[in-house]
């Protein structure tokens, strides 16, 4: 290979050895993209199915915990991102162009906005540690029990007590927390349940806060899975964004040579995609419940 | 009691017991038909043109065939019109066999590591064994404790998964008196292979006798051990060596063990009774509280008989007495605590 | 055409080594950083056979404990791990790559008149991968190894089983995107990487069945890797979706699962097909019967592939309907198998048939093949199928698809093409006496399963009823003679790497453009860029190939 490569003329820059001219290389890296991508639908089409199953199974449950995600935060990440593609494009425009300078400064401005979501989708974390919403026991910060708020009793459900002698703590252990079920008993009076959430949420005609519980801890298990996937994408995007940045800092890109460029762009693009999916699925589905 | 029958040295054939087993058979024997229909010609094609245009000279070039269009229709339609035979077949017989009649018995079933628990409509409940009387459709509603299982009777030619969190259903009529194979289809774990029984078909007048609870001339030991083995499925739990998942049994009458908790108990018929009534109350050091009750299942006469052959595996042979006094000298100990500590990353 | 015969040199290579892709660079480094196809397929191909040799050992003991009716060899315990650990080493570490990585990786660029993959430093990134699963795999069984069985059915997965099932799933998941690179990279050498003159409908099948392949391979693997990710996920939180006991749906990931695993049994043997194609329109010396239905069947079959899964899934209790809709399509996948059958068979009709080794497996193929597809209707009949399924029926079967197809098929690819990637010749006698052995071991060990299966003897059982017993000891005998079998290639090929003879450039006299090379190829598999004008698989002297020169060199040699 090295003998090969090292005797090899190279017409263009970065043309590679195996490819006769800069036409068969870029053509080849952005089918390799298109397929990447296509791959990468059906390894979220696997998520997106059980996120389908089980909301169309839990309505409720899902509905109650899209709810306590801030759209605000969901909306301003899809602003972020809906720039940051608007100045990705903007990279491969200037790149094509050559101008070094705004190129620079795009892929810049790209990055910045990547790590403004990377940093609200952390708030938000934060916010679910503090709430006792991370299915993980263990993974949530203990809650003090506030014995002197009187609402405690005025809870929607018949509230199991939470045993014995580590009772400064409402999760002793970490664990998952939810109280609110006023959404069943709306959900029962207008008599939408689902035959899955008649079985689901009630123990002997009861509504059974623990059952109901476990389901909304199913789509944060849902939700984590999904946007901690989607906030990995956006990792390595960032990654493969400051090899740009390098690269195109050293003006290695031109009219004549600019897949990289596009190709990182059209990566980009797709992670964008799958958070334009995740926003009304994750954040908005259900808020119509809350009027 | 009736045998399976086995008709030849080599078993080719299962027996036939159910109401659709004819079906399935008939389905069985047209696909072999297709088969070998299908196989013979190719076959013969194969050898007749090995030989018939082997090589003759080194590197010939023999004139070219491209296809023809005409052959490739036939070949295309043929074996489409073949499948769809079968699929009409198939499909006809499985809404027999999953279509529940209106009119059926019903028998409940709950699937557990690694035992099938059985319940009656008429109260009954037996363990690993179904006894069901011929000519009468049996529709069965299951579920599971713990992991999927599947209920599978080879001579019904029928079989279905068992869901947790879910009811599965399955029906049959048998139309034979015998005993046959019962096994757990669906691989669930351990001792998945001994999670297996047998359905007993009876005349209705044996059946009825049956109900009323039979009367056998075994011995309370050997009665217990049948117990024991079969029809409660106590073994697959309490034998098996480092891996068995229910305390070790061998030897431990007489002594002390050690409780879960710390507590000691001395190993007596009383204990060993309420162990079987309600096993969670004082649970063998290191073992998991995972044993299901026998309250309701087991008749007095069957706890007499159960005690009698667990005394027994300690050498203690008398069916009577309390053992308080000399402790026995089989054992060298418990083996609690060996148990469950396989390694994982649970 | 002038340039070609050039290439295509038929002379016995002197004596001095040429300058190769073997001898060109010594150093371990040379080819651990290589992003050369050829040395990656050959560090592929020591790789699986470690594999498939792991894999075979745990069949062994399967065989023996199934000897006696009670588990008296191993415990259940140890039953149970060895089974999964045998599905899954054979599985995801052997089936699937063995011959897209291997063959694959090193004839597709020869095949199409490429200097290489389009991505060759990804190729190399997929042997890492491979690697990195498999060692993380490796690492688990030798701690204790996995006991759910190589579909790991939830819930037993996610919560009882008391195994390294977190990491094997990591293992499997890594692995995963192995294929998927392999796979994306062939997609885009075919589409970017063929030599001028080679059109689509000049390239050889097997290049068409890796290009079906590689599309399960993009768009299905995803699925199980998410899927198998979900099963480590939901360990690890002791929460999730398969989880009965909290609304979560263990049927859910039946569905998921084999929304690829279906498909990744096309991934087995459609590469195999591609082989076949090959071989017996080499041996036959005859241009493929019906050469776009051989290749779109394929494509077929892919896409077919993917609408079939739920045929898995008979009696886990999906809806009746579903049953019948996955049952209908089922047949309608079995039409592209049968298809290619007749073809390879029509091939044979009037062509100049040759008995060399490969052809030996390849005919051997054909009636296992023939006996896989058969039986696989017996399965897709859904009424049958309630009672085979999860029986000793089904094993049988897709051992006669995956062993009896696709690595019958491995076989005769790799006796076929062995001149080609070593330059040199193994011994044609023990190569037919291997494949005779294979063939005869390999019905005795298959053929009374499916009579075991209709008796309905379960599968995953380490014990089982007496009089099951005289049809799993001729089981038992037969794996030993197939066990033979298929260690006896190792010795012979192995001892020609030595002693062999040297292999001639085209010493079959083919017309692929792989053999228009020398044997081994160089670094950059062509000396020039070879030009085709002529259509795929003419045997005769228009395609540039010099046959008064190779009857002159035969009757040299013998």
């Amino acid at each position: 290979m090295t003998a090969h490569g090292d005797t090899h003329e190279h017409h263009e820059p970065g043309l590679q050895h195996q490819f006769e001219d800069m036409n068969q290389q870029e053509e080849s890296v952005s089918i390799a993209m298109w397929a990447f991508l296509a791959q990468e639908i059906m390894f979220f089409g696997g998520l997106f199915t059980a996120y389908l199953v089980f909301r169309w199974r839990f309505p409720m449950a899902f509905a109650a915990g899209s709810n306590h995600l801030d759209p605000f935060w969901g909306g301003l990440n899809t602003l972020v991102l809906i720039v940051s593609s608007l100045t990705m494009a903007l990279t491969v425009y200037y790149a094509q162009k050559g101008n070094r300078t705004l190129q620079v400064a795009m892929i810049v401005l790209t990055m910045l906005f990547g790590s403004v979501f990377l940093g609200v989708k952390a708030i938000e974390y934060t916010d679910k540690y503090n709430h006792g919403l991370v299915p993980v026991t263990g993974w949530n910060k203990k809650v003090k029990e506030d014995t002197s708020a009187p609402h405690v009793t005025e809870q929607d459900c018949t509230q199991v007590g939470h045993g014995d002698g580590d009772d400064h703590y409402v999760n002793p252990k970490g664990e998952f927390q939810w109280k609110d079920c006023s959404l069943v008993k709306l959900a029962q009076e207008k008599n939408y349940l689902t035959a899955d959430e008649k079985i689901g949420y009630f123990t002997n005609g009861e509504i059974d806060a623990d059952k109901f519980r476990d389901k909304v801890r199913l789509f944060y298990f849902i939700y984590f899975v999904m946007t901690g996937l989607h906030a990995l994408h956006m990792i390595i995007g960032l990654g493969v964004m400051l090899w740009l940045l390098w690269k195109a800092w050293i003006g290695t890109y031109g009219p004549k040579y600019y897949a990289p460029v596009e190709i990182s762009g059209l990566y980009w693009h797709f992670v964008d995609i799958v958070w334009i999916f995740l926003f009304p699925l994750l954040y908005l589905l259900g808020r119509h419940f809350l009027h | 009691m009736l045998i399976m029958q086995t008709n030849s040295w080599i078993p080719l054939f299962p027996e036939q017991a159910s109401s659709f087993a004819w079906q399935v058979d008939y389905l069985y024997f047209y696909l072999i038909l297709v088969s070998v229909g299908f196989t013979i010609p190719i076959v013969a094609a194969i050898f007749f043109f090995i030989v018939k245009y082997r090589e003759r000279e080194k590197f010939a070039t023999p004139d070219e065939i491209h296809g023809s269009m005409v052959l490739e229709t036939v070949w295309s339609i043929i074996p489409f019109v073949i499948s769809m035979t079968i699929f009409l077949g198939g499909a006809v017989v499985y809404y027999t066999q999953y279509r529940m009649p209106e009119d059926a018995m019903n028998v409940y079933v709950v699937g557990k590591q690694w035992m099938w628990k059985i319940q009656h409509e008429t109260g009954q409940r037996e363990i690993n064994e179904l006894h069901v009387p011929v000519g009468r459709k049996v529709k069965l509603t299951m579920t599971t404790e713990d992991v999927l299982h599947d209920f599978s009777i080879p001579a019904f030619r029928t079989k279905a998964d068992v869901v947790p969190g879910r009811f599965t259903y399955l029906w049959f009529e048998a139309t034979k008196p015998g005993k046959y194979h019962l096994y757990c289809a669906e691989y669930c774990g351990l001792n998945h292979s001994g999670m297996v029984g047998y359905v007993y078909v009876m005349e209705q007048k044996d059946y009825e006798n049956w109900l009323q609870g039979n009367v056998t001339g075994q011995t309370p030991i050997e009665q217990g051990r049948d117990l024991f083995e079969n029809k409660l499925g106590c073994a697959s739990c309490h034998t098996g060596g480092q891996q068995q998942r229910g305390a070790k049994l061998e030897g431990i009458y007489g002594k002390e063990v050690s409780l879960v908790g710390g507590q000691k108990v001395l190993v007596n018929d009383e204990y060993l009774r309420n162990s079987i009534l309600n096993p969670g109350a004082q649970v063998v050091e290191g073992y998991q509280p995972i044993m299901p009750t026998f309250k309701g299942q087991v008749t007095e006469e069957q706890l007499l008989s159960l005690v009698a052959y667990i005394k027994s595996l300690s050498g203690v042979t008398a069916t009577t007495g309390t053992p308080a006094a000399a402790p026995s000298p089989v054992s060298t100990g418990t083996d609690a605590g060996s148990g469950n500590t396989q390694g994982g990353d649970r | 055409m002038q340039d070609v015969s050039a290439i295509s040199g038929n002379s016995i290579p002197a004596d001095e080594p040429k300058l190769n892709y073997i001898n060109n660079g010594h150093t371990l480094k040379s080819w651990l950083l290589t992003k050369d196809h050829k040395r990656i397929a050959l560090m592929y191909l020591l790789s699986v056979s470690a594999f498939f040799l792991m894999g075979g050992i745990y069949a062994a003991f399967i065989r023996l404990e199934l000897l006696t009716p009670a588990s008296d060899l191993l415990e259940t315990a140890t039953y149970n791990k060895v089974f999964t650990q045998h599905g899954i080493l054979m599985v995801f570490f052997f089936l699937i790559p063995a011959i897209p990585a291997i063959l694959g990786n090193f004839l597709l660029p020869l095949m199409i008149g490429a200097k290489d993959l389009a991505l060759p430093r990804i190729n190399l990134l997929s042997l890492y991968i491979y690697w990195i699963g498999g060692i993380i795999t490796l690492w688990a069984l030798m701690k204790g190894g996995v006991d759910t069985g190589w579909t790991f059915y939830t819930p037993y997965s996610t919560t009882f089983s008391n195994s390294y099932v977190m990491a094997v799933g990591i293992g499997v998941f890594i692995n995963g995107f192995s294929s998927i690179l392999t796979g994306l990279n062939f997609i885009v050498s075919i589409h970017t990487m063929r030599a001028p003159g080679m059109t689509w409908f000049r390239l050889p099948l097997f290049v068409w069945a890796h290009y079906a392949t590689s599309l399960v391979m993009i768009l299905g693997t995803p699925v199980v890797a998410i899927t198998i990710l979900l099963v480590a996920i939901e360990r690890f939180a002791r929460i999730g979706i398969f989880d009965p006991a909290i609304g979560g749906d263990p049927i859910l990931f039946q569905h998921l699962f084999w929304f690829y695993s279906h498909p990744a049994v096309y991934i087995m043997i459609l590469p195999g097909m591609g082989v076949i194609s090959e071989v017996i329109a080499g041996f036959s010396r005859k241009r493929i019967f019906g050469y776009e239905f051989v290749a779109f069947s394929s494509i077929a079959i892919a896409v077919f592939g993917f609408l079939v899964w739920g045929h898995h899934m008979f009696v886990s209790g999906q809806s009746v309907f579903a049953g019948l809709v996955f049952s209908f399509l089922t047949m309608v996948v079995a039409v592209p198998s049968a298809i290619k059958t007749f073809n390879w068979v029509a091939t044979m009709y009037k062509g100049s048939i040759s008995y060399d080794t490969p052809m030996l497996y390849a005919i051997g193929f054909l009636g296992l093949f023939l006996v896989g597809g058969l039986t696989g209707l017996f399965l897709g009949s859904i009424g049958l199928t309630v009672h085979l399924t999860d029986t000793y029926f089904i094993v049988a079967h897709f051992h006669y698809v995956m062993v009896g197809g696709q690595v019958i098929a491995y076989l005769a690819g790799i006796h076929y093409w062995w001149p080609k990637m070593t330059g040199r010749m193994y011994s044609e006698f023990w190569g037919k006496v291997s494949a005779m052995l294979v063939f005869v071991g390999f019905n005795l060990t298959f053929f009374p399963q499916f009579i075991l299966g209709y008796m309905g003897m379960p599968r995953r059982y380490a014990s089982y009823p007496e009089e099951l017993q005289v049809l799993n000891i001729f089981s038992t005998a037969g794996a030993s003679v197939l066990g033979i079998g298929l260690l006896m290639p190792v010795v012979y090929l192995i001892h020609s790497l030595f002693y062999g003879k040297k292999a001639a450039d085209n010493p079959w006299m083919h017309p692929g453009l792989e053999w228009r090379t020398s044997s081994p190829p160089p670094t950059e598999n062509f000396k020039e860029m070879p030009v085709v004008t002529w259509e795929a698989y003419d045997f005769g002297e228009e395609s540039g190939l010099d046959i008064e020169e190779a009857r002159r060199r035969e009757a040299v040699t013998v």
